[in-house]
């Protein structure tokens, strides 16, 4: 492969995009600690606490948290704990410390339900790519037919429906064990130990109707953008010329037709992706699947401020990479583009 | 026979503001090895009529195309949409104004050209590479062997024409339509497009249709060329016909609108005032009627047809006035004078109309 | 947020149609009566063997004894542990000898308890040895301890000799816990209070802790014990080799097995199951209920069936469906510190016009409890001497459920007579906005919006605010300074059976907090404040049951809070489930639980 520019260039721009993402993360850090700290919504050493606690008591738990100190010198303990770096023993891995609630090593948890909440995203990815990029094609080249019309107000259905509300649905329809119809697995099948990745072929039969009901509107979202483009791309000049240069229609259609109009689709891919990697909130709590969502959700109930930080950095470090890896696969897909 | 042969070629839209009568009654033909060309503003028809050549007006769902396009002696129009396919690029092939946005952004331009090849010809992937390695030696791009990885975004705007002009001439074709080829070029890169199209078609022998709104573009390459305005051909000549002795006023503005090196420094160009028409509500009448200087009462009712000038049975013009009134005005226009100027010298009045 | 009149007249409509609609489809309390009661309950044999599984929302708070806390942990923490002593399903007011081998023997002078142990209770692995008084000893001793917070250590025992006055660095040694032999525990107090003392002996707290095990875990803080317990109960968490809890995955999921130190001899659990299963993470109680009363070998855990579930199985699924008496009432609290509440008058209106059954409705109907007339409940000493579950004769204010305009009306131009702003029709003048604040989920959302509207019955304007229930305790309610009028989603319920912990935490003026406290109407009349400290001394028995009962009557002459609801909790079970109810902590009891 020829390198279309210096090849340093490309390795100066990563380098570049990782540092930014390091300043990121800081800031996010900070600001996520600012407002659970300033504005919380219960006071965390009450809930530990517990009803009739002494004063004493509330203050003991409170000097355990470290909530005693001034907020720039928590600010600056939790830092030095997460920041992968220490002046003494030089590379150390980061620490997001424990959860107020129970005391579990927030890292570990996070790490723990990260499977989940992986094999949820990356399933519910491939649904709706294998839905929504055929829709969308097929779409466009029948514009105005009556398969279009139905295809594109189907999608705007599947886009308004609350997800919700649809898991909910969907499992009184079809739920193995509630449902009218007994086709798939329902909430509560996902098991507690093994994940997507660990124990596919137990696993994958629990997520068909979450990754059914995670893919439903964003398969809408992408056949109707890919359906946009589409149109787009196809009033291009090059089509003209294929066209002009006597290729069969399908070849138009596809390899220069799709080829342009799927790139956009890459980059909103990969943000999709970055954040369902943090938690997909309201699918993961309607089934029941483990996942970092969930965690997030009942650590902002609780107001589980060290299990809440770790979820949010958790969510903005896959977003900014997600992201700096689109940037860099476009690169591969759009000649024209240089770092 | 004449290689490709237009005859009464209508192609009318139908959308919801209306009937667009892109090209309305045009016919023409082209014989081997020889040169065409079409003139005219955008707008004129004289695109859209070579599409509907080439058969891509067929996409377009409210196109409306009745005449008749015969190439070697096969009907076009009601050819099935396959044969189209196979003519396209093989037998017929076209290059556009813009090879920046002509050419797909994604791929290199060794994969476009084998592309092209290997959708008419049974040959492997490497035999197509080799052809188009040679045929992007003679469009005159040095190393082409290296230079066939490159993307055309690499390419400078002139590179990528010859690229274009390779492309379209890999398959031999008989026939080459070039639809403004260098109006996306400037001037010195233009001159260059130019000879090159010259030279090929003198070494392959490739009839040529060059579309331009340029009357200076066609004075090189072509032997005729046919003036089209609101969709009809209002004049065709030979070429030397055309630049001497030309018999429509709307030629007449053309000519007058060119920059020449033979006359001083300084002279102003004249443009033709006005706008062309709505290809939708037409004037009525004559179509150049509104920006004729040499308007009759008469002209704005009858509509002319395309009749021979006397002395030249091949040199044809649509145009109500007599042929020596005509022939008055150019000399007039010829010695300098405006158009108003040339109209009291010659002394048109209401009443005269063509026989 | 100000309810309009349009908004107010819509839900009064959507209301009077729902208690049409209740009223069409049940007359009354029909739908509670044919529904089976624990109260009183006979425990049925069961067959050996089998596995059941419990859904829940929320996971343990803890498995450490020493701090565990919410109902939830208690299911699963009485089922693996041992107290001192417990109460057996059938009888809520009165402990069994657990761990404990009889009676705890009180002195005369009330400073001393004795209590002595069975013999042949081991911990489970790996620790495997014999339960001693030592182990009762280290564990009431870490709770004092800064390392394991527990709120009752210094509340409940704080009068043992030399019990630490605040938090203590490391595990204190207490003088007055003594185990002059392996099955003998003394317990020496600085007060009168064996009485007190002796009953809270069946809590958490007093479950045995092996000291030489579990030091290395109490010397971190907080303690790591938690992931690490030891067990006395017939069942026990799985566990490896080195004590480390496998079968806790926390939030997910936790595994009971059969403890193999358990002797059967030594205990009144029967234990027929062989394994309990705990799927948690069930966050939507509706399609967790369906699964409970549709499947098979499932249980409730936490999370009572929603309302319309409910319903359902109250008719459909009877025999799966059985109501504990939750021992708790709820009340909408009124600040008696602030304007207009501070008057007398305008609580008994507040109290007189209060549609308690519209509120009763917003939790499910009749069948989700008993409308509650004072502020102790069913099932704990003294209720029915106060007078059961029957309106106080002699309050013209509380005797209709449904609200009594005409009465209320009379109180509100009483009040006028005491200089508050009353209109000629007994309506508030004031302008302000009385703050309200209320819980943002339901159950207790609703509960709170028609509460909110009976006060607007009586022309109060509202500021009606919505948080989350634990800010509601935190920072709102619980917290004087916050000053808030009224707070509807409060109410009490039992730590254990006695009359005192739903009158003195809640309603002695002395025990008004400036963080956390649970006197929210914030009364304080001193006549009342010294008639609870004399009962709280008394021993348990007639006299100080009957001293409450008193006690909670003149509370209710007082009108600091309207009572409206003594809960029934609803548990269910799939059809192949014989379940058995523990009226002390209102659930599941898995040690009696079988299969059918």
């Amino acid at each position: 492969m020829i390198f279309r520019q210096p090849p340093f260039a490309m390795a100066t721009y990563i380098v570049r995009r990782l540092l930014w993402m390091i300043v990121l993360l800081l800031v996010i850090s900070f600001l996520t600690f600012l407002i659970f700290s300033k504005l919380p919504s219960a006071d965390p050493v009450s809930l530990r606490a517990g009803r009739n606690a002494t004063p004493e008591l509330r203050a003991s738990i409170r000097h355990t948290f470290g909530l005693d100190k001034p907020f720039f010198e928590q600010y600056r303990i939790y830092l030095a704990k997460l920041v992968p770096f220490d002046t003494h023993k030089g590379f150390k891995p980061p620490d997001f410390g424990y959860s107020y609630q129970n005391n579990v090593n927030v890292k570990a948890q996070i790490l723990d339900r990260l499977p989940a909440t992986a094999g949820l995203a990356l399933g519910g990815v491939v649904v709706w790519l294998l839905i929504g990029i055929p829709v969308g094609i097929i779409s466009a080249i029948r514009r105005g037919k009556l398969s279009d019309r139905i295809a594109m107000g189907g999608a705007l259905v599947a886009i308004s429906a609350p997800v919700y509300w649809l898991g909910l649905v969907m499992q009184y329809l079809f739920s193995s064990d509630i449902g009218k119809v007994h086709i798939f697995k329902g909430s509560g099948s996902y098991p507690n130990t093994g994940s997507l990745f660990t124990d596919p072929f137990h696993v994958a039969p629990t997520l068909f109707l979450p990754w059914l009901v995670l893919a439903t509107a964003f398969a809408a979202i992408y056949a109707r953008f890919l359906r946009g483009n589409l149109l787009e791309v196809m009033a291009e000049d090059y089509i003209r010329t294929a066209r002009a240069k006597g290729l069969r229609e399908r070849t138009v259609i596809f390899r220069h037709g799709v080829r342009s109009a799927i790139t956009p689709i890459v980059t909103i891919l990969g943000l999709d992706l970055g954040i369902l990697l943090g938690g997909a909130i309201l699918t993961e709590s309607v089934f029941n699947i483990p996942g970092i969502g969930r965690l997030a959700f009942d650590s902002i109930q609780k107001s589980d401020l060290p299990t809440v930080q770790g979820t949010v950095i958790m969510g903005a470090f896959f977003i900014i990479a997600l992201n700096l890896i689109v940037d860099i696969v476009y690169a591969f897909l759009d000649p024209r583009v240089r770092y | 026979m004449a290689l490709l042969e237009v005859e009464d070629l209508k192609v009318h839209f139908h959308t919801d503001d209306g009937i667009v009568k892109a090209v309305d009654g045009v016919s023409y033909r082209v014989d081997r090895g020889q040169a065409l060309g079409i003139v005219g503003e955008s707008g004129s028809g004289k695109s859209v009529s070579s599409l509907s050549v080439m058969g891509l007006t067929r996409f377009f769902k409210s196109a409306r195309i009745s005449g008749s396009v015969k190439f070697d002696g096969k009907e076009l129009l009601t050819a099935s949409d396959e044969e189209m396919r196979r003519i396209r690029g093989n037998e017929i092939a076209m290059i556009f104004q813009d090879p920046l946005s002509s050419l797909h952004p994604f791929y290199r331009i060794g994969k476009q050209l084998v592309e092209a090849i290997q959708s008419h010809r049974d040959v492997s992937r490497a035999q197509a590479l080799d052809r188009a390695v040679e045929m992007l030696g003679l469009v005159g791009i040095p190393e082409p062997r290296r230079r066939v990885d490159s993307y055309p975004h690499e390419f400078s705007g002139g590179m990528r024409q010859r690229v274009m002009i390779a492309m379209a001439l890999a398959n031999d074709p008989k026939l080459l339509i070039a639809d403004e080829p260098t109006t996306a070029l400037d001037v010195t890169v233009q001159a260059q497009i130019l000879d090159l199209i010259q030279r090929l078609q003198s070494e392959l022998d490739t009839a040529i249709v060059m579309i331009t709104h340029d009357l200076g573009v066609v004075a090189e390459v072509t032997d005729d060329i046919a003036v089209m305005y609101a969709g009809e051909i209002v004049e065709h000549a030979s070429k030397d016909t055309i630049f001497a002795s030309p018999e429509h006023p709307y030629t007449w503005g053309l000519l007058r609108s060119i920059p020449r090196l033979d006359l001083p420094r300084g002279e102003e160009l004249v443009p033709i005032p006005g706008r062309p028409p709505s290809l939708i509500t037409l004037p009525g009448g004559c179509s150049f009627h509104p920006r004729c200087p040499y308007v009759r009462e008469a002209h704005r009712k009858k509509h002319p047809e395309l009749d021979s000038v006397s002395a030249d049975s091949e040199h044809v013009v649509r145009c109500l006035l007599a042929s020596d009134t005509r022939r008055r005005l150019w000399r007039e226009l010829q010695d300098g004078k405006a158009p108003a100027e040339a109209r009291d010298v010659v002394g048109i009045d209401a009443e005269e109309v063509a026989p | 947020m100000m309810r309009t009149p349009k908004r107010v007249a819509m839900l009064a409509a959507l209301l009077a149609l729902a208690l049409f609609v209740a009223a069409c489809g049940s007359d009354n309390n029909d739908e509670g009566g044919s529904v089976k009661s624990s109260a009183g309950q006979k425990i049925p044999q069961g067959k050996q063997g089998g596995e059941v599984t419990v859904l829940s929302a929320g996971d343990v708070d803890y498995m450490d004894p020493g701090q565990m806390y919410y109902t939830f942990g208690y299911m699963i923490g009485y089922s693996v542990n041992r107290a001192l002593y417990s109460f057996k399903p059938d009888n809520a007011e009165k402990p069994v000898p657990d761990i404990a081998a009889s009676d705890p023997e009180i002195s005369a002078d009330k400073k001393t308890i004795t209590v002595k142990l069975k013999s042949g209770i081991k911990f489970s692995p790996p620790v495997n040895r014999a339960v001693t008084s030592k182990d009762i000893k280290y564990a009431m001793e870490r709770v004092f301890s800064a390392n394991v917070p527990n709120p009752y250590a210094t509340g409940y025992f704080g009068t043992i000799q030399g019990a630490p006055k605040t938090p203590a660095k490391g595990i204190p040694s207490i003088p007055g816990i003594q185990t002059p032999d392996d099955q003998t525990l003394v317990l020496k107090l600085t007060e009168a209070k064996a009485a007190t003392i002796a009953a809270a002996l069946v809590m958490p707290l007093t479950m045995p802790v092996p000291e030489e095990y579990a030091k290395t875990f109490d010397a971190k803080n907080p303690s790591t014990y938690d992931t690490h317990v030891v067990f006395t109960g017939p069942y026990m968490v799985k566990n490896d080799a080195s004590g480390n809890l496998t079968g806790w995955k926390r939030a997910k999921s936790i595994e009971l097995i059969r403890n193999p130190s358990w002797d059967k001899s030594t205990d009144y659990r029967p234990a027929y199951l062989d394994k309990i299963h705990v799927d948690e993470g069930n966050a939507d109680a509706t399609v967790a209920s369906r699964r409970i009363l549709n499947g098979s070998a499932l249980m409730q855990g936490d999370g009572a069936p929603p309302a319309p579930v409910l319903k359902q199985a109250a008719t459909r699924f009877k025999n799966q469906l059985v109501l504990v008496p939750a021992g708790g009432t709820r009340y909408v609290a009124m600040n008696t510190k602030l304007k207009p509440f501070d008057n007398l008058n305008v609580r008994k209106a507040v109290f007189a016009i209060f549609d308690r059954n519209a509120m009763r409705l917003t939790r499910g109907g009749p069948i989700v409890g008993d409308i509650a007339w004072r502020y102790v409940p069913p099932g704990i000493p003294g209720f029915d001497e106060a007078g059961g579950l029957n309106p106080p004769s002699d309050l013209d204010f509380a005797q209709n459920p449904a609200g009594d305009p005409a009465v209320a009306k009379k109180y509100m131009l009483a009040a006028k007579d005491d200089g508050v702003p009353v209109t000629a029709d007994g309506k508030y003048a004031g302008k302000e906005k009385l703050l309200m604040i209320a819980t943002n989920a339901d159950p207790g959302k609703k509960s709170a919006q028609v509460a909110a509207n009976q006060f607007e019955k009586l022309g109060f304007k509202l500021n009606f605010r919505e948080v989350t229930q634990d800010a509601l305790y935190t920072k709102f309610c619980g917290v004087p300074k916050a000053n808030v009028n009224i707070c509807p989603n409060v109410g009490f319920f039992k730590d254990f059976v006695d009359p005192e912990s739903f009158i003195n935490p809640t309603f002695n003026g002395e025990n008004i907090l400036p963080a956390n406290n649970t006197n929210w109407p914030q009364l304080d009349v001193d006549s009342l404040n010294k008639a609870i400290d004399a009962a709280a001394i008394l021993a348990p028995g007639d006299e100080r049951n009957k001293a409450f009962a008193k006690i909670d009557n003149d509370i209710t002459a007082l009108a600091p809070a309207v009572p409206w609801l003594w809960d029934k909790t609803p548990l269910i079970e799939s059809k192949d489930v014989q379940g058995v109810a523990d009226n002390y902590s209102t659930v599941w009891h898995l040690s009696f639980t079988s299969l059918k």
